[in-house]
């Protein structure tokens, strides 16, 4: 039977075959849509993937074959603990760490994690060292000379740097020369990859350089058994704390996910797209060979082979298309992994992606969703091409009659998709269940679209007949004689479009709301950091008596520092920004405004209790994303005298990082954690007018002592949007992406559309419409399909960038944004979408016009 | 075959090298050398690190009658090598016997003139210490052994002269109150824990404590020892403990120099009488390539009192009586010895009280309890001690 039936397909296989050889461009067009949608979800998936197994592959091979890690206060715990644990526990599975990240002009300029470690610990634990080329001599300096380093061989050959030359190394704007006296290569790949951002120094240099003298970042351990663990969780003093590495790792993981899935979900809204092009590819391929099908039909071939033969199709097309994607995916991979790791690295932890991990299961998962997209998008026209009888089959009325009967249907799954959608985003937090919920409401519109066009058009008619004659109702009436296949092009246009707008007017506000954030927050006048690897933390210090000649500056009036740490809130299990706050003045003058606070409440009376050490205020992400409820409990921190709780006097809103921050006076943070380094400054001017003079006088003053960024604060409010429009830089590519895919998309159906009129066109032209009619009326028609897609994607985009703002943003990052309606975003959305549509217009119109009228009219 | 301890000193300084490597080897510690000593270490001679040191820097011993005490019991940091060397023979009540060495080397990686000791971090050092840590379950037929690596700074490991303390990690020796001292060692299969008395004064070994090593001036070790501590304690071997009386012998040499060339090992006895007079013995024998015996190779007759008669290589006979191959390494030693040195009187013959006590830590060597008995101008005597051989492999 099975024989039997493949010997039967072959001929079928046949049409498929010429048919792709007279009439490629709908193939193409197939090919396109599947590699727009694989491309950018294969992207997406690499460079997301790439960050991530960078950091992990870093952050695995440094742990080597810890178990535990005794850690403590973001300064670092007393090293005596160690020393501790060696000569009175004897404990020898336990090496001491000192860490931090260090920029290096010499090699690539770029962020290396500089690995302080005491070489006599750490056999147990790493041994990147199998493959060193060190000689005894250099290793000798390794640990007997200050500032010798070993890096990896990979990153020396890069860089042109031999064994035994001195290279910079700089620290919050603190340079050091250090020489390199060792070189380590690995044959394996991730080690490989691990290694070459990162330089080992001896444990003292590294407490030299990054200022930990006296303390450790912390300990790794190899703990076997209880007994063990109980030991050394009795030596530990408060203030340190004992945990598994994979957990240290996972809290940083977690931090990405959001903004991970986040990307992912606009690579799928990708895919969604490239799903309409592939309806509107294989329906045409069904429609227009319903003849062909009828004839076979009526030869014996059953609705089975036809619908295989539409699914096989697909499939086939679909596997090229996905290959093609996978390329394209790949070369947009390599731009994008740049766009995420900078985001990575400004909100999260720092990461140093040189190159994209290509990973076979993002590759599978790409070709995965591909085919399936294609199979879904081509399912109903191959049922169509199976259920439609003989006789049926040689009549296209017969499909856009049951169009017509479909409409009310469509309405009713419009409404059940947005219930569905509502329910899905209203009974859990879950992101994945928020996105479906999104996604769920795209459909409800895209669902909508036809007998919205039917109804408008109807509507219209009169109108258009008003104004473009006869040519404009035949246009509308072409539209709606064709639905079946009009309704999908504009609903792909509508959907594209739609996106652009939600995402539009999401960055829109988001960008609005930072800007008048930054303008309250940012009071002061003059603003003084180290330079820094992330822009929402700042890692290094300035030094103290450069702190003590600003404030005593001429014509500075007053001074706000900010001492910027990361510490661990034990009850959320990660980490949060800490910011001692001290100085005479507040940053923000007063201006931020609360998102809670206490009954009665002000300003002046909340700063009283701050600066008195009564409590601390924290940022709203973080009551947002550890679902906080007010008013809030005290919050628990992990000091380095141990866990101590905090009331919180205030929640501000803030959208510097989702990781949350907490405000605390800089005398509360001092007594509780040891630590009165400053990172940054903020100063007042007398005269604002001095204020540049004044930059310029501190930059050269400070020249050669601390490399400073001195700046003012208009300066520092440019360079803030910059890092948010690089921030989304990402999303802009998304949108940008979209807007390819609507256009070729629509371009695609119009034309497929126009050039299947070839003979009803030739027939109008047989009987006296002139080249100039039929330019107009195909691009009335274009035009009017355009503009319906704009003026549905209006209220869709809308919707979506509601979801986005109100749902999307706060659960994935905390961030509550004032959603902006700026008239703007649907106007050009509406352009876009009658220009797409126009553009595609021209092309059928050209090649109608050429075409002679007697050989449109033999093709019957 | 005639045998020296003292050239130890210069030998000790490439034999620290050596050391450093093979534990590095043994994964125990140093791992930076793993690669770039590997060759050397499949090669257990002496020879390849005995040539080219560079010494310039560095304090030599030169001075007879150097060594000035209590100040010179800790680290002398200005010379390349240093250790502090315990070996003893205890036995319990019931007369089960154990041996135990218990070592802390000291080596400064460069000279005191290259390093600045005005460094912010505690751990900038440009001292390494080490140990090694063995038991003899003489009864039971079993050696264990162990060995440490660390740096000499942030308190991991240091020596300090008074009060005498000399660690590492949580191995140490130390001086009580009342003025004995206590060695502590552990480790998960055997640990030892003795309480010292010293029960006759200083010996200075060589020229008033001067030991040469070799032809050149400063070719020698500042050289004194601690012979017959009466010694009380506890070894504990897996959940068993034994409580031991016994005696011990430390050595604390320190030197910057090498070995004249063509030395391959050394054989290096230490042994207490059972006679009236208490007499103790010292002596070492330095092998060359060609099968001779260094010139300076020597030992030390001790009195009571702890005064010394020098003895020279030529002065003694050793006769090798029987061997013992290592099933590890492969290496032959001896295990049985005749010993005489005629002109004081003393004949004897003695045999390592278990074959096996090879050290197979950093560096692979022999260093064991043995047992010698026989006549001191006639009158009979016996006598425990031990003796370190090196340089045996292939």
């Amino acid at each position: 039977m099975e024989i039997s039936q493949d010997t039967y397909d072959l001929p079928l296989w046949r049409t498929s075959w010429r048919r792709a050889r007279r009439r490629p461009f709908q193939y193409i067009l197939f090919v396109v849509g599947v590699a727009i949608g694989v491309a950018m979800m294969v992207s997406i998936d690499l460079a997301n993937r790439s960050a991530t197994r960078a950091f992990e592959i870093s952050t695995d091979s440094i742990v080597g074959r810890a178990t535990h890690q005794i850690l403590g206060a973001p300064t670092g715990f007393p090293e005596e603990i160690y020393v501790e644990l060696r000569r009175d526990l004897g404990y020898e599975l336990s090496a001491p760490i000192v860490e931090g990240y260090v920029n290096s002009p010499n090699l690539g300029d770029l962020p290396y994690r500089l690995v302080g470690i005491d070489p006599f610990a750490e056999a147990p634990f790493r041994d990147f060292f199998g493959g060193a080329s060190q000689s005894e001599g250099e290793l000798t300096r390794f640990l007997s000379q200050p500032d010798t380093v070993i890096i990896a061989a990979s990153a020396a050959e890069r860089y042109g740097v031999a064994l035994g030359d001195d290279i910079e190394i700089d620290l919050a704007g603190v340079g050091r020369t250090v020489q390199v006296v060792g070189l380590l290569e690995s044959s394996d790949g991730d080690e490989s990859a691990a290694l070459d951002g990162v330089m080992f120094t001896d444990i003292s240099t590294a407490q030299e350089a990054l200022g930990f003298v006296g303390v450790l970042s912390r300990v790794d351990l190899i703990v076997e058994n209880e007994v063990d663990l109980d030991l050394i969780q009795g030596i530990l003093p408060d203030g340190t704390r004992l945990e598994t590495t994979a957990a240290s790792g996972n809290a940083i993981r977690q931090m990405t996910a959001a903004f991970e899935l986040n990307l992912t979900a606009l690579s799928l809204l990708a895919l969604v797209v490239g799903m309409f092009l592939i309806y509107n590819t294989v329906t045409f391929s069904v429609v227009q060979r319903r003849p062909l099908f009828g004839v076979l039909r009526c030869l014996g071939v059953t609705g089975q082979q036809l619908f295989r033969l539409i699914l096989s199709e697909a499939i086939v097309l679909s596997l090229i298309g996905s290959l093609i994607g996978l390329v394209l995916g790949i070369f947009l991979g390599r731009a994008l992994v740049g766009l995420i790791t900078q985001t990575i690295t400004n909100f999260y932890f720092v990461v140093n992606v040189r190159s994209i991990t290509i990973d076979f299961w993002s590759l599978g998962k790409g070709v995965f969703f591909g085919v399936l997209a294609a199979l879904i998008a081509s399912f109903f026209p191959a049922l169509e091409a199976l259920r439609t009888t003989p006789n049926a089959s040689l009549r296209r009325s017969t499909l856009e009659s049951k169009v017509g009967r479909f409409l009310p249907y469509m309405v009713i799954g419009w409404g059940v998709l947005l219930v569905l959608g509502g329910v899905l985003l209203q009974i859990t937090d879950n992101l994945i269940v928020s996105f479906a919920g999104l996604f769920a409401i795209l459909f409800a519109f895209a669902l909508v679209t036809p007998p919205v066009t039917m109804w408008l058009l109807q509507a219209a008619v009169p109108l258009l007949q008003s104004v473009a004659g006869a040519v404009g109702r035949m246009a509308a009436r072409d539209i709606m004689r064709s639905l079946s296949r009009t309704s999908v092009a504009i609903a792909a246009l509508m959907t594209a479009v739609s996106v652009i707008i939600g995402v539009s007017i999401m960055i829109g506000s988001f960008r609005v709301t930072v800007v008048s954030w930054l303008n309250q927050t940012l009071q002061a006048d003059i603003f003084i950091s180290p330079p820094s690897l992330s822009t929402s933390q700042v890692s290094g210090e300035i030094q103290p008596d450069l702190v003590a000649e600003m404030a005593a500056w001429p014509g500075i009036n007053g001074i706000a520092t900010a001492r910027s740490v990361r510490v661990l809130a034990p009850d959320f299990g990660r980490d949060l920004n800490l910011i001692g706050v001290g100085g005479d003045r507040d940053v923000s003058q007063g201006q931020r405004t609360f998102a809670w606070a206490p009954d009665g409440a002000t300003q002046e009376s909340v700063r009283a209790q701050f600066i008195a050490g009564e409590g601390v205020i924290i940022s709203e992400p973080l009551v947002l994303k550890e679902g906080i409820s007010y008013p809030p409990a005290p919050l628990v921190l992990a000091t380095a005298e141990g866990e101590k709780s905090y009331p919180i006097l205030a929640v501000y809103y803030d959208y510097a990082s989702d990781r949350g921050t907490v405000w605390m006076d800089d005398d509360l943070y001092a007594a509780d954690w040891g630590d009165r380094k400053i990172s940054t400054v903020a100063l007042f001017v007398e005269e604002a007018s001095e204020t540049e003079a004044i930059v310029l006088a501190m930059q050269d003053a400070f020249a050669g002592r601390q490399d400073l960024i001195v700046q003012s604060n208009l300066s520092l409010r440019t360079n803030a949007i910059e890092v948010f429009d690089q921030t989304f830089a990402i999303t802009n590519a998304l949108r940008l992406l979209s807007i390819i895919v609507a256009f070729i998309g629509v371009l695609s159906a119009l034309m497929s559309l126009q050039l299947e009129r070839a003979r009803e066109l030739g027939v109008l032209r047989a009987t006296g419409m002139t080249i100039r009619q039929l330019w107009q009326l195909t691009l009335v028609e274009t035009g009017l399909m355009g503009l319906i897609a704009g003026v549905v994607a209006i209220p869709t985009g809308y919707a979506l960038a509601w979801v986005l703002i109100y749902v999307i943003n706060i659960r994935s990052f905390g961030w509550s944004l004032q959603m902006q309606l700026d008239p703007g975003y649907f106007w050009q959305a509406l352009l876009v979408a009658l220009v797409a549509a126009l553009l595609a217009g021209v092309y059928p119109s050209y090649r109608l016009g050429q075409m002679a009228i007697a050989s449109a009219l033999r093709s019957e | 075959m005639s045998v020296a301890r003292h050239d130890l000193f210069l030998d000790m300084k490439r034999f620290l090298s050596l050391i450093i490597v093979l534990a590095a080897l043994g994964g125990g510690g140093y791992w930076f050398w793993v690669v770039q000593s590997a060759p050397l270490a499949a090669n257990t001679s002496l020879t390849g690190y005995l040539a080219g040191d560079d010494i310039e820097g560095f304090a030599q011993a030169t001075e007879p009658g150097g060594i000035s005490l209590p100040a010179d019991l800790g680290a002398h940091d200005d010379y390349q090598t240093e250790w502090w060397y315990y070996t003893g023979n205890l036995e319990t009540e019931s007369g089960r016997q154990f041996g135990y060495q218990f070592t802390i080397f000291r080596r400064a990686l460069t000279p005191p003139t290259e390093f600045d000791p005005d460094s912010e971090s505690d751990w900038r050092s440009n001292q390494i210490y080490f140990a090694h840590f063995a038991v003899s379950d003489i009864d039971g037929g079993a050696f264990y052994n162990f060995d440490k690596f660390s740096r000499g700074a942030a308190g991991l490991a240091g020596a300090e002269s008074v009060p005498y303390y000399v660690w590492i990690e949580d191995w140490y020796v130390q001086e009580q109150e009342d003025g004995s001292i206590d060695l502590w060692a552990e480790t998960d299969e055997v640990s030892l824990a003795l309480n010292m008395t010293l029960t006759r004064p200083p010996v200075f070994h060589g020229d008033g404590g001067l030991s040469q090593k070799g032809d050149a001036v400063g070719n020698a070790s500042y050289y004194y020892s601690l012979v017959d501590q009466a010694s009380v304690g506890t070894v504990t071997i897996g959940e068993e403990q034994f409580e031991v009386t016994g005696h011990s012998w430390k050595d604390h040499e320190y030197s910057t120099s090498a070995l004249e060339g063509g030395a391959v090992g050394w054989d290096w006895f230490s042994l207490v009488f059972d006679n009236s007079d208490e007499n103790a013995l010292m002596y070492f024998n330095i092998r060359k390539e060609d099968g001779s015996i260094q010139a300076q190779s020597g030992g030390s007759w001790i009195a009571a009192d702890s005064s010394v008669t020098k003895v020279t290589h030529e002065q003694v006979e050793i006769e090798v009586l029987d061997t013992w191959r290592s099933p590890r390494s492969g290496a032959v030693y001896p295990a049985a010895w005749r010993f005489s040195i005629p002109d004081i009187g003393l004949e004897m013959e003695g045999r390592s009280l278990l074959p096996d006590q090879e050290l197979s830590v950093a560096q692979v060597y022999w260093e064991g309890a043995v047992e010698f008995e026989g006549t001191l101008n006639g009158e009979p005597l016996t006598a425990l001690g031990y003796v370190e051989m090196t340089g045996y492999g292939e």
